[in-house]
């Protein structure tokens, strides 16, 4: 419903959502009421009421974050931006072999019908493949990080490896994971790291083990079961090759919006 | 540059524009996520988030909502009452303590001295009794039922008091907003 004028009751509503008063009830049908009814008085003044209360914070004395914020903001970023910059790269160098290879397959049909030149041909055309789906997968992977849809939550390290961290990229639509590990020391020897999906109800469920770079970094990319409504994200230190359930320790741990 | 242009060219997905943004509001917005969250290594995960999320969302940008920096703040705001309401235990320290860490002293060369004044000012000149209710809104997420028990006040007033509160910081604020 939209309304005429402005009356006490509507400026209320407006200051409440604007302050962040409401119960989660109120403010759901009240953003509606601003978005589907469209209606231009309550808008009007719950813009103003917002803009004024997103200067608050200005009252506040300005704090310095520590310098590993921005690495950690900009870190994606630097890894999009070579990947935006390097990628392409990568994907001309792949595209030209592509076209290297395809042309060398040409060559060979043409000038030979020798049985050795058309084993090879047949190697490089599979090779073609491979760097077309290579190729196509990476494209995948980059549209999937940069998606709206995507959910980031980071992991923190837990007991003995307090530096860890991780940040997970949750495509919903897709009910994938991407997980990017930092600082977290190769797992001990006979052990492995094991990655779990932790529903609000029942038992965790493996999202697949691995180990970590000498640096500390790995990559884990699995998909989400249907069905789990999960809570959290964990990995664990666990025997080598993972078990059903977790037995070990943390190693990280991040809870899910 | 101005805040509108950075906002323009993370819509772009240019990288430094998102950098000097950063630079630019970093401490306002980790002094508004520090004051709800309550500890700095919380505050620092949810900071990160923030500025994410404006990269992610520069596209959509309105900028008859406000300016660039109420947006951000707005999204600081909102991902750190998440961030505290995702907490098992939520923070139980009295309104009135400080931050663990001493804030610095000097001024935010990025945020505009007038709007700071006037900020400061819209506060001092709001009532406490305004004051109390609207804080505990924005800087804790309670709601007016939450707020209205805590301080044993009826349902009533406390919503008056947060729209007088709120129509007092709009008309002293209207000019920078």
């Amino acid at each position: 419903m939209n309304h005429l004028q402005l009356t006490d009751e509507l400026q209320e509503q407006a200051s409440l959502y604007a302050a962040g008063a409401m119960t989660d009830g109120e403010r759901r049908e009240y953003a509606r009421h601003l978005e589907e009814d469209n209606c231009a008085v309550c808008r009007r003044e719950a813009e103003e009421f917002q803009a004024a209360a997103g200067l608050l914070a200005l009252g506040l004395d300005p704090l310095m974050p520590s310098p590993s914020v921005k690495e950690r903001l900009m870190a994606p970023l630097a890894n999009r931006s070579s990947a935006q910059a390097t990628k392409p790269r990568r994907w001309v160098i792949w595209l030209a072999a592509i076209e290297a290879v395809a042309a060398s397959v040409l060559l060979f049909v043409a000038f030979s019908d020798n049985a050795e030149l058309r084993r090879s041909a047949q190697a490089l055309r599979t090779q073609v493949q491979q760097l077309e789906a290579r190729l196509a997968e990476q494209q995948v992977q980059v549209a999937s990080l940069t998606s709206a849809d995507v959910q980031i939550t980071n992991l923190a390290g837990q007991g003995a490896t307090p530096a860890a961290k991780a940040r997970l990229f949750w495509d919903q639509p897709r009910r994938h994971w991407s997980v990017y590990v930092n600082n977290l020391p190769p797992a001990p020897a006979n052990r492995s790291y094991q990655l779990w999906f932790v529903p609000k109800a029942g038992n965790p469920v493996s999202a697949g083990v691995f180990n970590t770079e000498a640096n500390g970094s790995a990559v884990v990319e699995t998909d989400v079961p249907a069905g789990l409504d999960l809570m959290a994200a964990a990995v664990t230190t666990e025997p080598l090759g993972g078990v059903p359930q977790p037995t070990g320790p943390f190693a990280l741990l991040g809870a899910l919006n | 540059m101005e805040d509108l242009e950075l906002i323009q060219q993370m819509a772009e997905k240019n990288s430094a524009a998102l950098d000097a943004f950063y630079e630019r509001y970093k401490r306002m917005a980790f002094a508004l996520v520090y004051r709800i969250v309550g500890n700095r290594e919380d505050a620092e995960d949810v900071l990160v988030d923030v500025f994410w999320q404006a990269w992610q969302q520069a596209g959509r940008y309105d900028q008859s909502r406000g300016k660039p920096l109420a947006w951000l703040l707005t999204i600081a705001r909102s991902r750190a009452i998440d961030s505290v309401r995702s907490q098992t235990s939520r923070r139980t320290e009295d309104l009135e303590n400080q931050p663990e860490t001493p804030a610095p002293a000097t001024a935010d060369p990025f945020v505009q001295a007038d709007t700071r004044d006037a900020v400061l000012d819209a506060l001092r000149t709001l009532p406490d009794q305004q004051r109390l209710p609207l804080e505990m809104a924005y800087y804790q997420g309670m709601s007016h039922t939450e707020i209205a028990a805590a301080l044993n006040q009826p349902l009533g007033t406390v919503k008056d008091r947060i729209r007088n509160g709120m129509v007092h910081l709009r008309k002293r604020l209207k000019p920078y907003l």
